[in-house]
C-alpha cells in the first residue's frame, strides 16, 4: 500500500466514522487500528450536541509517516506579533460558540498545543465547555501556533479570537 | 430576587427589559449576534455576550448559545422579550433543566395555548366565549341548516383540513347555505382531499380587542383592561389604543372577570393576552399569547404599572404588587409602530440612520433602540420604534400623537411615519369607528394607481 493510498483510505475511514456518528446520533466514537507493529491509527470522532461535527485525529500518528519538523525553540508568546487586534489577523482561529476555554484535556495534563508547535488541519487546539459538554475545537487550517490568545478557564463568546496559526 | 438577568432578545424590547432591571437593581446581560455588535441593547447592558452569526437560528434562537451565555456570566434568569424564544415550550424546559428561571409562563401553558385547537378547547372549558359553530364536521344539509339557524346568520363554512381561504364560503340565509355547503365540500375535497367541513358564526366587521391578564402562578390573577388593535395590515398591528374606543365599563368588567378567572384557574404565571374578536357587544376567543406583547406600553400608561417589573417579581416568587381594585384606568393611550419600511408597499428598508430626534414632553414615551449613525441590519424585524402617547382622554391623546409625530425625526431611511400623519386626518381614526378590515381598505383606496 502506497502512502497516498493509505492516506486516502484513512480519510475514507474517518468519513465513514463521522457518518456512523451522525446516523446513530452519537456524540463520540474512538477507534484504534493496528496495522503492524509501530503502525497504528487512532481516530476519535466527536461532535457537539447541536450541529458542529468535528473530526479530530490526535495522538498516535503513524510511525511510518515522517514526524512534522518541530522548531528547536518556540518563540515567546507574542514576540513575533505586533500588539494588533488578534481577531483581524488572517491566521486567527475564532471561537465557534459561547463557553469556557480549557487548553488541556483535563486539569494538570499537558496542553493540546503550545506556541511554536506545528499543527495540521483538524488537530484539537483546545476544548470549549458549553452546556456541560466538552467541545473539541479543531484547527481550521494547518500551520505553526504563533500565539495563544486565550487563557485556560476563561469564558469566550462567539467570534472571540483563540489562537493565531500561520 | 435575582442578581443578574440575561435578556434573550434585541432591539427596543431588550432595552425595555434592561430599563426595568436597572430600576430594580438587577444586573443585565445582553446577548447579540455579530450583526448587532453596535446595537443599543449591547451598549446599555452591564455585560454582553456575542452568541453567534447574523441568522437568528444560529444566534437569538440558539438554545445552547443562550444557555452557555448564562453559564459564563452567572445569570440566574432569562427574559425572552417577545418573538424569538418567548413562546417556545422546549426552550422553557431547557432553561428549567439547567436550573435557571424563565421569566414567563410554564412550558405546559405555552404548549396548550400554542396549538390552535387545544387552545380553543381549553378556552371553552375555562368559560371563555368562543365563536359558536358546529363543533365538528357537518355533512347533511338538514343538520347544517339547524346549526345555522341556532347560531344565527351569517355563517361561514370552512374545510376541516383547510387553510388559506380555500374551502371557505359565507352564507347569509338558508338558500345560500345549501349552495355554500356543496361548493365548500367540493373545494375542500379538491384542495385537501378531505370533504369534511364545519360551520361557524361569521363576523362581518369585528374589532380586534385583547385583554391583558396577569397571574402570580398560585391561582391569583387580575386583568388590566383591553387594547383595541383593529388597525392592522396583513395581520400585523399598526396602531393600538387603550381603553378600546367602543368598549363600555360594563363590557370591560365582564370580559375582564372571565379572562382573569380563566387564567387564575390554570395557575398561570406572568403576563398574558387573550385576543378576542368583538362585534355587537360580544367577544369571541381568537388565541392567547403567553408573553409580553409589543403593545403593552398602552396598558402601562393607563394603569401606571410596569409590567416587566411585575413579570420579574412573580418569576422570583414574589406576589403581584397590585390587586384588581388597585387597577383603575387613568385616561387614554395610543401606540404607533414605526417600521423601517418604504411606503406605499411597506417594503423593508434597512440602512443607516443619519439623524434621529425623539419627541418628548408631557405624556410622550418613545421605546426605541435606534440612534444617529445606527445601521439597521437586514436580518431582523423592521420595527425600529414605538411612540406611545398618554392623555386624559382620547381626544387629548390624539392631539398629543399628532404633536409628537411632528417632533420625531428619523433620517437616512424610509419609515412608516408618514402613514400615521395621514391616518390622523381620517375621520374613522378620529372617532374610533374602525374594524379589522378598515386599514386594508383604506390602503387600497389610497394606493397610487
Amino acid at each position: 500500500m502506497t502512502r497516498t493510498d493509505r492516506h486516502d483510505s484513512d480519510v475514507a475511514f474517518i468519513r465513514a466514522l463521522a457518518e456512523l456518528l451522525r446516523e446513530n446520533d452519537l456524540t463520540e466514537i474512538e477507534v484504534e487500528r493496528e496495522f503492524a507493529e509501530d503502525d497504528s491509527l487512532t481516530v476519535r470522532v466527536s461532535r457537539a450536541t447541536q450541529t458542529i461535527v468535528q473530526a479530530a485525529m490526535p495522538a498516535a500518528m503513524s510511525a511510518a509517516a515522517p514526524a512534522a519538523p518541530v522548531p528547536a525553540a518556540a518563540p515567546p508568546e507574542g514576540a513575533t506579533e505586533s500588539a494588533g487586534d488578534p481577531a483581524a489577523h488572517p491566521g486567527a482561529v475564532t471561537s465557534p460558540m459561547v463557553g469556557t476555554v480549557y487548553l488541556q484535556p483535563e486539569p494538570g495534563a499537558e496542553p493540546f498545543v503550545k506556541v511554536g508547535q506545528q499543527v495540521e488541519q483538524g488537530d484539537t487546539l483546545l476544548i470549549i465547555e458549553a452546556m456541560k459538554t466538552m467541545n473539541q475545537i479543531p484547527a481550521p487550517h494547518g500551520g505553526t501556533v504563533k500565539r495563544i490568545v486565550v487563557e485556560d478557564g476563561t469564558p469566550v463568546e462567539y467570534g472571540t479570537p483563540l489562537m493565531i496559526i500561520e | 430576587m435575582f442578581d443578574k438577568i440575561l435578556i434573550a432578545n434585541r432591539g427596543e424590547i431588550a432595552l425595555r427589559v434592561i430599563r426595568a432591571c436597572r430600576e430594580m437593581g438587577i444586573s443585565t446581560v445582553a446577548v447579540h449576534s455579530t450583526a448587532d455588535s453596535d446595537a443599543m441593547h449591547v451598549r446599555m447592558a452591564d455585560e454582553s455576550v456575542c452568541i453567534g452569526p447574523p441568522p437568528s437560528a444560529q444566534s437569538y434562537l440558539s438554545f445552547p448559545a443562550i444557555l452557555s451565555a448564562c453559564e459564563v456570566t452567572g445569570a440566574q434568569a432569562i427574559h425572552p422579550g417577545y418573538g424569538f424564544l418567548s413562546e417556545n415550550a422546549s426552550f422553557v424546559q431547557a432553561v428549567e433543566d439547567h436550573g435557571l428561571t424563565f421569566i414567563g409562563p410554564s412550558a405546559d401553558h405555552i404548549r396548550v395555548m400554542g396549538d390552535k385547537i387545544t387552545a380553543k378547547d381549553t378556552a371553552r372549558k375555562l368559560g371563555i366565549p368562543v365563536v359558536p359553530g358546529s363543533d365538528g364536521g357537518v355533512s347533511e344539509a338538514a343538520e347544517a341548516l339547524r346549526i345555522a339557524r341556532d347560531i344565527g346568520y351569517p355563517v361561514i363554512v370552512k374545510a376541516t383540513a383547510g387553510g388559506g381561504g380555500r374551502g371557505m364560503k359565507v352564507a347569509h340565509n338558508d338558500a345560500e347555505l345549501e349552495i355554500a355547503l356543496g361548493t365548500a365540500r367540493a373545494e375542500a375535497k379538491a384542495s385537501f382531499g378531505n370533504a369534511e367541513v364545519y360551520i361557524e358564526k361569521y363576523l362581518t366587521t369585528p374589532r380586534h380587542v385583547e385583554l391583558q391578564v396577569f397571574g402570580d402562578g398560585r391561582g391569583n390573577a387580575v386583568h388590566l383592561g383591553e387594547r383595541d388593535c383593529s388597525l392592522q395590515r396583513r395581520h400585523q398591528k399598526v396602531l393600538e389604543e387603550a381603553p378600546g374606543p367602543v368598549i363600555t365599563p360594563e363590557e370591560r368588567a365582564e370580559i375582564g372577570r372571565i379572562s382573569a378567572e380563566a387564567v387564575a384557574r390554570i395557575n398561570y404565571i406572568g403576563a398574558g393576552t387573550i385576543e378576542y374578536l368583538y362585534e355587537n357587544g360580544e367577544f369571541f376567543f381568537i388565541e392567547m399569547n403567553t408573553r409580553l406583547q409589543v403593545e403593552h406600553p398602552v396598558t402601562e400608561a393607563i394603569f401606571g404599572v410596569d409590567l416587566v417589573r411585575e413579570q420579574i417579581r412573580v418569576a422570583a416568587g414574589l406576589p403581584m404588587s397590585f390587586s384588581q381594585d388597585d387597577l383603575q384606568i387613568n385616561g387614554h393611550a395610543i401606540e404607533v409602530r414605526i417600521n423601517a419600511e418604504k411606503l406605499p408597499n411597506f417594503s423593508p428598508c434597512p440602512g443607516t440612520v443619519t439623524q434621529f430626534h425623539a419627541p418628548g414632553g408631557l405624556g410622550v414615551r418613545m421605546d426605541s433602540a435606534i440612534y444617529a449613525g445606527y445601521r439597521i441590519p437586514p436580518f431582523y424585524d423592521s420595527l425600529i420604534a414605538k411612540l406611545i402617547v398618554h392623555g386624559r382622554n382620547r381626544q387629548e391623546a390624539l392631539a398629543r400623537l399628532d404633536r409628537a409625530l411632528g417632533e420625531l425625526v428619523v433620517d437616512g431611511i424610509d419609515t412608516t411615519i408618514p402613514l400615521f400623519h395621514a391616518l390622523l386626518n381620517e375621520e374613522a381614526v378620529q372617532t374610533g369607528d374602525y374594524n379589522i378590515h378598515w386599514l386594508e381598505e383604506w390602503l387600497r383606496s389610497h394606493s397610487p394607481g
